[in-house]
Order: structure tokens, then sequence, then C-alpha cells
């Protein structure tokens, strides 16, 4: 009986659904996918619902685990997204493989947005940092605040992590060589790599997910990491005496891509445009710990001044450290990664 | 009626043989209709997925290539492989060690109790394995359970590096595999007829030599089935490694991973795949050889 | 050694008397064993000598306690007091593995990763005997026991019989002097449990090993015992040879347990015995004096006549309730004194007529 009743309304659905989404309907729709829980709740509260209001559309959602999606959905002929959020350099890596659409000149035109946050295919909407974190229990006294101290582990003894990835390990350890941030790219591997060999011993955790690494920390598995920001501030936030300092981070953002053959492209891209003006982009610091993509948003006074203060893009901490360089990474992502399972393992 | 009837009836030829030999043979047909399913899904599930894993492994966007086979060359791949056949070497050693005894004390027992220990031994299959491997996270790390315990007691001043290497990764693992082990192993146990040891004892030999010489050799078949099992499983562990490991070790299984959802490389994938099916028939068949060998000339 | 063996109360040597060879075999001597699981008394006070050479069958029906006491004599199972000697040897602390008996367990117990030479050469191996005498001693044993050029088969392409053969080998071919077997031929068929019980006496005739079996069958027992220990409720009812044992047997226990019987109540004055009110001649006057007694009738020993019989005859009135056929001989059911059924066997004879049922 109850049986019956669920198979009708579950029928019932269906056939609203797609009327919603008929040609026959006035409205039309994209579907967005991003990574879902609470940070895409964030970006639809900051966006998505703008974007619906702007265009006078509606947006669908979805979420991805990441470029695997985006390249079967592309292989298949017929994407179902529309707009993919993606993180950093796997933007650069897909639009080197081809699975994106070019982007129109008037979303590259908005202001704001560095030139190292977007390319051809893609463009940056959220930024976060590659940060070190430390224990203040560890180091009650004087504080790390350079990757030079991250490899001084005479003044600050103690284990440390860092990620399991060559990704802006590379880049940590040439600034710890003493090589100025203007001169990293193209990276010296080999330089890098035997920096690297210095303080192997003293890495107790390659960590391979961000829970990982915020549960190192907490449990002072380690005294001292570099990890991303959000992660490390959200465990501060609870109590644990962890601090972190942007000197010196990494400055990531994660993007959005069109993917290749997506059936509603141009309005995508005209969503794309809504939510990368500054006033927008400004509106996601008010639902999560990250930081506007487009640094004019911190000129839109809709972000409160100490909200700012603690976002890796604003101008104060972005002028501390470097934008990763995610074509760089996107060309040399495979052979660095071999290098450095084999320096892991060797 | 005719005479040609009489004759058939009367028996001068054998009767009914035409027709026990059609219903002989729809038997036959019935079986073999019966076991099509079985065919199809053999075919589907297991030799169109391999065959489909080679080719892409070997056919690439511009024609043949053993591109992905070369890639494996580099020595960061060689290690990878002697990390995940010495970590499931490792692991079914120990799980022999730890197993054999448990499965050894369960079939002794009386059924109440065997069912008990049995289930203790079964338990962690009712947790997920994630569960299980924080569990050894906040017993193994640098101020877990035992290294504090340990402090505490004035035994050791620096914690032990118990995890975070390979030592959490064989101590988690071990934990998950022994179940593995111990099940089949304690079937053959059951079966084996104690009046064996007692024969054995009667002629001379003394308990030790009774448990080796009679014992152990009688064990083989379920011992042989929990060592494939283990091994098998454990070179293509992943979760474990990864969270246990401290980014270390490194196991084959991740390097597909890998190759999948950060490059997008099917056809490094496949090959890295097949390469793995490959090492991994190659042992089950020394495996085989070694112990069906010994099996047959236990008294040699 | 000799002075320690006791006449446990037989009046003459068993039928396949020989000359105890000690250099072949040992006596044993059990004195008041006691075995208790819980409440219950497995063996209670059993005392028990068998001679050098001897073949001792243990009958009884099962839960007796005869196969505990086997275990006991072989050291699986410890029991709470008493004494086992070998010879001059007490036994009883020694571990199974030092006893240094050859033992034919129920299932055989060959080891079935081992083939038939393996099997038998274990015991010699674990004797540390050179390879060329373990190969000698093999095959003599085979040979014993019927089985040459078998050595290299698996247990598992054996048939039942030749693994009972292959077990026997096994268990006398480090030349132990005692043999213990337990239940050997409980899984063959007749025919080859016939055929192997012939087998079995033989090779203790030709080895003179002490030898103690243990069986529930009473007609095996009969067949191949020097002497029967009959145990029942974890204590020994009577030792005999089979003749006596069958012909007087000392307790209603061994009288019901030995062949055929059937029983009716008599009453006992002084030496006459009344039988539904009619006195009957006795062989020998009751042992005891209790007014209620039973009389045990063997089928082979009565006759059935249709005529009142020769008065000098023990004799009463029933009914022919039927007759069965059973090849060799037939059995006459009738029924006496209204309700009490009794049995009565005869040759078979081809040219006879059998009273009417009925009649």
């Amino acid at each position: 009986m109850s049986v019956k009743r669920k198979i009708i309304t579950a029928t019932a659905i269906g056939a609203l659904a797609s009327v919603t989404t008929g040609p026959a309907f006035a409205q039309e729709a994209i579907t967005i996918a991003s990574w879902g829980g609470a940070y895409q709740e964030a970006q639809r509260k900051a966006w998505f619902d703008i974007v619906e209001e702007e265009l006078g559309i509606e947006v669908l959602e979805d979420t991805t685990s990441g470029a695997a999606d985006v390249r079967v959905q592309v292989a298949s002929g017929s994407p179902t997204w529309d707009l993919v959020q993606q993180g950093n350099y796997t933007c650069a890596l897909l639009e080197k493989e081809g699975n994106v659409e070019p982007l129109s000149p008037e979303v590259l035109a908005v202001p704001g947005i560095p030139d190292s946050m977007k390319g051809d295919g893609w463009i940056g909407n959220l930024v976060y940092g590659a940060v070190l974190a430390y224990s203040d229990e560890a180091y009650p006294d004087e504080k790390p605040d350079s990757w030079v101290d991250f490899w001084d582990t005479e003044t600050f003894p103690g284990p440390r992590s860092l990620r399991r990835s060559p990704v802006y390990n590379l880049e940590a350890a040439l600034l710890a060589d003493g090589v100025p941030v203007d001169e990293l790219y193209p990276l010296d591997v080999d330089r890098a790599l035997d920096k690297l060999r210095e303080i192997k011993d003293d890495v107790m955790v390659w960590w391979s997910s961000g829970a990982q690494s915020a549960q190192i920390l907490q449990d002072r598995e380690v005294d001292m990491a570099m990890v991303w920001n959000g992660r490390a501030q959200s465990i501060a936030d609870e109590g644990a005496p962890v601090s972190i300092t942007f000197d010196e981070q990494v400055v990531l953002s994660d993007c959005w891509i069109i993917p290749k053959g997506a059936k509603n492209k141009d309005l995508a891209m005209k969503a794309i445009e809504v939510m990368s003006r500054p006033e927008v982009q400004a509106r996601i610091a008010l639902f999560i710990n990250y930081g506007p993509a487009n640094l004019d948003a911190f000129d839109t006074g809709v972000i409160p001044e100490d909200v700012a203060m603690g976002l890796p893009s604003h101008p104060d901490n972005a002028a501390k450290g470097f934008v990763l360089d995610a074509k760089y990474w996107a060309e040399n992502l495979d052979r660095l990664t071999q290098e450095f399972d084999f320096f892991i393992q060797e | 009626m005719t005479a040609q009837d009489v004759m058939v009836v009367s028996g001068t030829e054998p009767r009914n043989e035409r027709a026990l030999r059609r219903q002989a043979r729809g038997e036959q047909g019935r079986l073999v209709a019966l076991s099509v399913p079985a065919f199809f899904l053999v075919g589907a599930l297991v030799l169109v997925p391999m065959g489909w894993l080679f080719w892409l492994s070997v056919y690439g966007s511009d024609g043949f290539t053993v591109e992905n086979y070369t890639r494996l060359l580099h020595p960061a791949y060689k290690e990878t492989l002697i990390t995940t056949f010495e970590l499931a070497f490792l692991v079914t050693g120990l799980c022999v060690l730890l197993g054999f005894p448990v499965a050894y004390m369960a079939s002794q027992l009386g059924p109440r109790w065997a069912s008990l220990v049995m289930l203790c031994v079964l338990f962690p299959f009712w947790t997920s394995l994630l569960v299980r491997t924080y569990a050894w996270l906040v017993l193994l790390q640098r101020r877990g359970v035992i290294n504090s315990w340990l402090m505490d007691m004035g035994l050791i001043d620096t914690p032990l590096k118990l995890v975070h290497n390979f030592t959490g990764t064989t101590i988690g693992m071990v934990h998950i595999m022994l179940p593995f082990l111990v099940l089949p192993l304690y079937a053959s146990m059951r079966t084996i007829d104690m009046d064996l040891m007692k024969a054995a004892a009667n002629l001379g030999a003394s308990p030790v030599r009774a448990f080796w010489g009679i014992y152990v050799p009688q064990t083989l078949s379920g011992l042989g089935a929990g060592v494939i099992l283990v091994f098998v499983l454990s070179l293509g562990f992943y979760v474990t490694p990864a969270l246990l490991g401290g980014g270390r070790v490194m196991m084959w299984a991740m390097q597909i991973e890998r190759s999948m959802a950060v490059y997008g490389d099917w056809g490094a994938a496949s090959a890295l795949g097949v390469v793995l099916l490959v090492m991994t028939l190659g042992i089950l068949w020394v495996l085989r050889r070694l112990t069906g060998a010994s099996a047959g000339s236990g008294g040699h | 050694m000799k002075s320690s063996m006791t006449d446990a109360g037989a009046t003459s040597v068993g039928p396949a008397a020989h000359a105890p060879d000690t250099e072949h075999s040992l006596p044993i001597s059990v004195q008041s064993l006691v075995k208790s699981y819980g409440a219950f008394r497995a063996l209670d006070n059993v005392s028990i000598d068998i001679r050098s050479g001897e073949f001792m069958t243990l009958l009884g029906p099962s839960g007796s306690g005869k196969t505990t006491l086997l275990m006991v004599l072989a050291g699986f199972v410890r029991p709470d007091s008493g004494s086992v000697t070998f010879g001059e040897r007490e036994i009883l602390l020694l571990p199974p593995h030092k006893r240094d008996i050859g033992m034919v367990f129920q299932n055989y117990a060959l080891f079935p990763h081992m083939t038939v030479a393996e099997n038998l050469a274990y015991p010699l191996k674990l004797r540390r005997a050179g390879k060329a005498e373990i190969r000698d001693r093999v095959e003599r044993a085979l040979d014993l026991v019927q089985l040459s050029g078998l050595g290299g088969r698996g247990i598992h392409e054996l048939s039942g019989g030749q693994r009972q053969r292959v077990a026997l080998a096994r268990a006398v071919i480090f030349e132990p002097r005692i043999l213990l077997m337990d239940e050997p031929l409980s899984a063959l068929d007749k025919n080859l449990r016939e055929q192997m019980q012939i087998e079995v006496r033989r090779l203790h005739e030709q080895l003179g090993i002490t030898t103690v079996y243990v069986t529930h069958d009473q007609r095996e027992a009969l067949t191949m015992s020097d002497r029967i220990a009959v145990i029942n409720d974890g204590r020994i009812q009577q030792v005999d040879e089979p003749r006596d044992l069958y012909e007087k047997p000392s307790t209603y226990f061994v009288a019901n347990f030995i062949g055929e019987t059937y029983s009716l109540p008599v009453e006992v004055s002084g030496s006459s015995v009344m039988l539904f009110g009619q006195p009957i001649k006795t062989p020998a006057p009751p042992e005891h004096g209790d007014r209620h007694q039973a009389l045990i009738l063997r089928p082979e020993n009565l006759h059935v006549f249709e005529a009142e019989p020769d008065p000098g005859m023990n004799s009463m009135a029933g009914t022919v309730r039927q007759h069965v056929f059973q090849g060799d001989s037939i059995v006459t059911y009738l029924t006496v004194a209204g309700d009490r059924e009794i049995a009565v066997r005869r040759q078979h004879r081809s040219d006879e007529t059998l009273p009417a049922p009925g009649s």
C-alpha cells in the first residue's frame, strides 16, 4: 500500500522535472557541478541565487569529485554539465587536454582577477592558500614564519608534514633554499628535491587529504605543516592551539571551466561573467572561509574588515605570498609526480 | 497387428533404445543450457573487461603503442612494485604467524567457545574499514594510546614511530586481513581427524614432531587458500596504506588511481592494471606449485 | 616377571596357548584403576591381568568403559588413580609417545598426506632407523599383511580392507611388545570383517604379541580371543575363556550379553528350583540363596516336541507363534506361561515338517 504510494509520488516528481527542463517551458536553465557540501551551499547563497535573478534562468546543481568526471562527460559527446568547479591546476590541465570551451573575451575582461588566476579556458573564482601552520604548544615563544624556518630543525625541532604531491612542495623547498619568489618558475626540480631531501626524515606524514592534514595537527602528530588555510583555520576556531602564517603562502585558486560541447555554454559564459564581478565575488566570504579571486572585491565594502584580514586573497596577505603557476603544473604534473614518487620511496 | 510389431515387442531388438538415448541427449542439452548464463556472466564480467583493459594499454590515440609500458620503466614504478609485493608478503607472513594459533585454538575448543573466538576474529568485518584504520591512528600515533602508556611507564623516552610508515601500514593491514586467513584455515582444521595426532604419539612422535610432521601438512590446503586470499587482496590495497603509511608507502593501486583521477590517462592506468594482473598470476602460479608440491610429497 | 602374573580365575589356558615370549611381548597388569567424569564413573576400580602374548578382548556395550580402559593403556586418558604396569615397569606416568605400544584405531588414523610406505616408515624414522633398514622392514611388513607392491599407493586409493591391513602393519612394524586395537573392524562389511578376524588372529599367532582388543561385537570376541573381559558400568563383570563365558556366565548381565538368551523367573528354595510351579533339574545348585532368580535359556539348547517328551527332561508347555527361516537354521518363537516369549533354534533340514503356528 505505502510502497505503491511512494512510486506514484516519485513518478509525479519525475514528470514535473521533465516539464521544467522541457523546451516548451519559457525559463532556461544551466547545470553547475561543484564540490558539494557546505562549500556548494555557500556558492548557492553567494552566487547562484544572484545568477538566477540576474539572468532569469534556473541554476540546477550537481556535484563532482574531480577532473575524471569532466573527461568522461566530454568523451561521451554530450556533457550534462554546463559549468564545473575544479581545483587550481586541474583547470589548466583540462584546458591542455582540450576538454574545455574557450572563454569569451567578456568573461576574461572582467577586471580584478589577476592573470595568474585565469587561462584561455578557465578562470579563478575562490582563493585559498597553502600556508605554514604550527602548534603553539610546540613553539610557545619564537614562531616560524618562513620556509627557511620550516627547514630549520634546530630552532624549531619536531615532526613536520607536507602534502604528498610535488605541487607547492617544490616551490617551498626552493624558497627555503634562497631562490627569490620571482625566479621560482620554471622550477629547478633537482635543487628542490635536494632541499626536500634535507628534511625528509623530519617529515613524519606526507598527507593526502585535507581532513588528514587537520587531524595530524589537531592530535599533535606533527608540530608544523604546510596545509590549506581553511583546514588549519577550522581546527583553530574549534580551539586547537594551532596558528597559521600567510608569510610565503602559496596562493591557490579554484576555478570554473565549461566542458567541451556543453549544451548551454553561452548561458554558462554569462553566468561566469556575473559570478566574477567584484561585488558578487565578495559575497562568498560572508558564507565560507575562502577569499574571492577578484581582488577588487575587497574594495566593495561587502566584506567586513576582520573577516577580510583572515582571507588568503586579501591584498595584504596575498602580497606576502605568490600565486601558484597553474600552467606550469599542467604541463609538468605527470613527470614531476613520478620524480616526486621516486624521491619519497628512495 | 503386423508381424513386425510382434518382433519388436518380443525383444529381439533392444527395447526403448531410441527413446532412452533421446532422453539422455535432452538431459545433456538442458545442462548445457543451464550453464549458458554462467558463460555469459564470466564473459561479460571478466573476459571482456580484461580484454578491454589490455586493449586500452596498447592502443592510444596514435595507434598501437608500448609507451604505456615503457613509462613504467621509471624507477618510481619499480620502487612501488617492490613496496607492494614486500608489503603483501610481509602481511601474509604475519597473518600466518598470528592466524595459525588462533585458528588452531578455535578448532580445538568446544562449539560454544569456538564460535566465540570466531566471532572475535570476524568482528572487524562488521566495522567500516575507515573506522578501523582511524582507530589504529588513535592507538599508534606519536601521542597515541600506546606511546603515552609506554612513556608513562618509563619504558621509553621518545615516542616510537609506530604509524605513518611501513610499520603502521603493516599493523593495520594484518588486522584487516587476519579473518581472510583464519576462516579457511579454521575450516580445514575442523576437518582434521585428531586421532591422527594420537596415532602419531602412539607411534613414538613427541607432540612437537607430531604437530609439524602430521598436523601441519593436513592444514596446507586451508592455509594455501588463506595465504592466496590475503596475498592477492593485499596487493590491491589502497585505503590503509594511504592513511597509515604517512604518504611513504606507495602501493600499485595508488598509482592506478592517480593515473586515472589526476591525469585521466586510461592507457597508463590500464598498463598498470595489466602489469599487476600478470605479476599476481605469476606469483599465484608459483605458490600453487609450492603448496601443491609440499602437499603431495609431505613425507619425502 | 612371571612372578607378577596372577591367575585371574581361569582354569585353563586358551586355545592358542603358546609359550610366553618375553622378547616379543609383555604382560599387562592393571590395578584399581579409577576414572570419573564428574559423577559418572567410567572406570570403577578396575583390575585385570593380561598374560604375556595373550589375545585379550574387552567386550561390553557402548559406554561400558572398555574404550576408556584401552585409552588409559595407550596414554590418551589420564585416570584418577590406579596402576598400570607393562612387565615390571609402571607406565601410567609416561606420555603416550614413550610407551612403545602399537595401536590400531577404529578409523585407522592413517596419515592421508603420506603413501602406504611412508605411513609404515613413520615410526621407524622416529626411531632413527637407517634408510636401508626402513626399506627392508617396510617391505616385510607389507608382505606380512599381504599388500606387497602397494607401498607407493596413496591412502585414498585403498579399499577399506586394505587400509585396515596398513593400519595393522603400521602398528606392529616397530615391534612393540603390546598391541592395542580399538574396534578395528567395525567399519568393514560383514564378509570382510570375518575375513579380517581370521587375518588379525593369524597375525597375532605369528607375532606372539600381547594384544588388547576392544569390541562390542560378542561374536567377534568369541571368535578371536584367548580370553574375554566383559565390562559393564565401568566394572569388569567376568574374565574367562570364550567357551566358559558362554556356558558359565557368572552374572545375569554376562548371560544376557553373550549369545541369544531368554530369561524366565524361577523360585529358589534350598537346592530346589521351581519354574512356573514345576521343579526343574539344574546342572549345578544355585550359587546363592535369593528366592527370586532367573533361568537363562539359549535357543540352540531347546527342542520343540509336539508330543509329551521324556519325563527325565526339563520341559514346559507352550504355543508356537512363528517360524523364522534363517538359512542354516530355523528359529521357532513360542509363548509359554501365557505371555512369556522364548525361542528355539534348530538345524534346518529340508525334509522336516514344522508344527503349525498356533499349536
